[in-house]
């Protein structure tokens, strides 16, 4: 089940934050919220398309290993214009996985952004999510 | 046989005429001698052969050539159909003075049994033809596939079909790509090439590596090589040939190794990002808090998960560079907040070993052609051996500047324990480490070996000067943006920015 964490200090933004990893979101949730937004996680990637398709959210950070459906055929739904037309949500791939290029290509055609995780820390999350216009 | 009939009757009546003229002609000169001019019998019967010898010479003479017309119409007709008289012209029917419908038949059957001549040896070619093109094409043990000037399927053999999964398809005057659904691993592809050709070629022929062919209903792509022929205007209409050259057992082993690095990766770096994380808190919440030995303990952790951080990277890099997957995307940077946000990222690494790094940069430096995330990694190594081999010595000169060629020149100079002359040739090669520091200086002899490879992947060179006991200076040069050659440039890509650690769309101008 998707969790809701708010801010102390609401700017108006949502986030969906699909991560498996507990610890990860823990802290990402800590960095975000304290920045004004307001952040969902979902672990499970098939919970988390249905929630993305809702159109609610301003930023998805979106983790590609997540049980029952991987962030790539989550990237492909939420792109199909017949499946998902309109979306305004921006996609951040967030991931520690090296892509192979073919996939890299794929991901670089669909999503807004990407960030490899063990190369930033929460802080810098936060500044590079404020950078999204 | 009508037409035999008639012709032997016509021939009977003719002869008939002739032997009569002749025998009245005789008669009446025997007539004419008898009443006016000879008696003796003996005289008269000389007269008489006399004449019968030169009626017969002119009537023989006059009648031949009307007799013989027919044959001289059939052989006429011979000739014409003939290859080595075809200049003898068809005989003129019209003029036959009589046997017409026995000559006009007879000349038909000559032209008819020509045509049936030409055809048993037009198909006798055709058939010695298909078979070198049956026995070549289909038992060729490679997929082969030959297109017209449109890309549409004219041949392909068995191999081909059974290759893409398809036995039993009907592929002819499909698109090429209907069939071989291929995907190529750089912008460098088939119909690049082709276009090119096409432009100014009469003939081409080319090869790709690692090739992806998407065979439907199944998740196992293919790998292969492809090499392809072009020849214009063919005059068969063969434009283009394609063969294939199977290698996915050799390239899926290439990626197994490759994801074993990746998989391997994703474990280091998921505590990492976590242990980076929580020192990202603790940072921010012990601010000013801590006293000057704990602060001191904080910096050093971080620099250490960023260091580890930077390792992994490296190991990344360098699978991918021995794996031809090193790609990288050059786009115009300002060579000098790149450098400085890198030199700045490393300054905490620098500053827990008590060394400080200056920052020289020129004004008025062109825009280089870089890949950001890859350069920055560059600096990061060059620096991090600076910062391992920089002893007692406290400090670190980053300058750049331009050269006289017109490239942008950068240097990472340290005062410390240089280099050995024996070591400096081996120096950029993979896990080479200088063995006088081997037991003093950590290390794992990949920096330098991807710093080189992505340098010159930029298009620069990368090298060294170092005096033992003095210190080292390595240098690296990138090529101005615009002096890139255009296919280095990843033009449609523009609306990327990249940064050190990832890449952002400029929303306002990204469109899917």
């Amino acid at each position: 089940m998707a969790q809701v964490f708010t801010s102390p200090n609401p700017i108006g933004k949502k986030i969906l934050c699909v991560e498996d990893e507990h610890f990860i979101s823990e802290l990402y949730v800590r960095a975000l919220t304290k920045a004004g937004y307001e952040v969902t996680v979902e672990v499970d990637g098939g919970l988390a398309l249905e929630l993305a398709k809702s159109n609610q959210f301003d930023v998805i950070l979106l983790d590609l290993m997540v049980p029952t459906m991987t962030g790539i055929e989550m990237l492909r739904h939420l792109r199909d214009p017949q499946e998902t037309p309109q979306l305004r949500s921006k996609i951040i791939i967030t991931t520690n996985l090296e892509q192979r290029d073919d996939i890299r290509a794929d991901i670089e055609n669909r999503a807004d952004g990407y960030l490899v995780k063990a190369e930033i820390t929460p802080r810098e999350l936060v500044e590079f999510v404020n950078s999204i216009k | 046989m009508d037409h035999l009939q008639k012709f032997a009757a016509q021939f009977r009546t003719r002869m008939f005429l002739i032997l009569f003229t002749n025998s009245m002609f005789i008669l009446g000169a025997w007539w004419i001698a008898d009443s006016f001019l000879i008696a003796e019998p003996e005289l008269m019967l000389a007269f008489l052969i006399s004449v019968s010898i030169i009626s017969i010479a002119i009537l023989g003479w006059l009648s031949a050539k009307y007799l013989i017309q027919p044959i001289t119409y059939i052989w006429q007709s011979i000739l014409h159909v003939s290859p080595e008289t075809a200049n003898t012209p068809a005989p003129n029917l019209k003029h036959v003075l009589f046997g017409r419908e026995l000559v006009t038949a007879l000349v038909s059957h000559v032209y008819q049994m020509a045509n049936v001549v030409d055809a048993v040896e037009k198909t006798a070619g055709e058939k010695h033809h298909d078979l070198h093109t049956d026995f070549v094409a289909n038992s060729l043990p490679l997929p082969l596939a030959v297109l017209d000037k449109d890309m549409n399927i004219l041949f392909v053999n068995n191999a081909l079909l059974k290759y893409t999964g398809r036995a039993d398809a009907d592929t002819a005057g499909q698109n090429v790509y209907s069939v071989l659904d291929m995907s190529f691993t750089n912008e460098h592809t088939f119909d690049r090439w082709l276009e090119k050709a096409r432009a100014d070629k009469i003939t081409s022929s080319h090869l790709w590596e690692r090739v992806r062919l998407n065979v439907p209903e199944s998740n196992h792509p293919r790998l292969f090589d492809l090499v392809a022929y072009y020849n214009k205007n063919n005059p068969e209409g063969f434009e283009i040939m394609l063969v294939l050259f199977d290698r996915t057992r050799q390239y899926s082993q290439d990626d197994q190794a490759m994801s074993f690095v990746a998989l391997a990766v994703h474990e280091l770096r998921t505590p990492l990002t976590l242990l980076r994380g929580y020192i990202d808190v603790f940072e921010e919440e012990l601010d000013g808090k801590l006293d000057d030995e704990m602060a001191g303990f904080m910096r050093k952790m971080k620099a250490a998960a960023q260091q580890l951080a930077a390792f992994t990277t490296n190991v990344l890099n360098v699978s991918r560079f021995e794996n031809d997957q090193l790609v990288l995307s050059l786009q115009e940077e300002k060579w000098g907040p790149l450098l400085e946000s890198a030199v700045n990222d490393m300054q905490l690494r620098a500053g827990v070993r008590g060394v400080k790094v200056t920052l020289k940069v020129d004004d008025a430096l062109p825009a280089v052609g870089a890949d950001a995330v890859s350069v920055y990694e560059v600096i990061v190594n060059l620096l991090d051996n600076a910062i391992k081999y920089s002893g007692k010595s406290k400090e670190i000169i980053v300058r750049s500047y331009l050269t006289k060629d017109g490239l942008i020149e950068t240097t990472v100079q340290d005062f410390g324990t240089g280099i050995p002359e024996s070591a400096m040739g081996n120096l950029f090669d993979k896990f080479y480490r200088d063995y006088h520091n081997r037991d003093k200086v950590g290390g794992t002899g990949m920096g330098l070996y991807i710093s080189k490879a992505i340098v010159t992947a930029h298009g620069g060179n990368i090298w060294v000067r170092s005096k033992e006991g003095q210190g080292t200076t390595f240098g690296f040069t990138l090529v101005p943006y615009a002096k890139l050659a255009d296919g280095q440039k990843k033009g449609d890509n523009a609306d990327v920015t990249r940064t050190a650690h990832g890449w952002i769309k400029n929303h306002s101008m990204y469109r899917r």
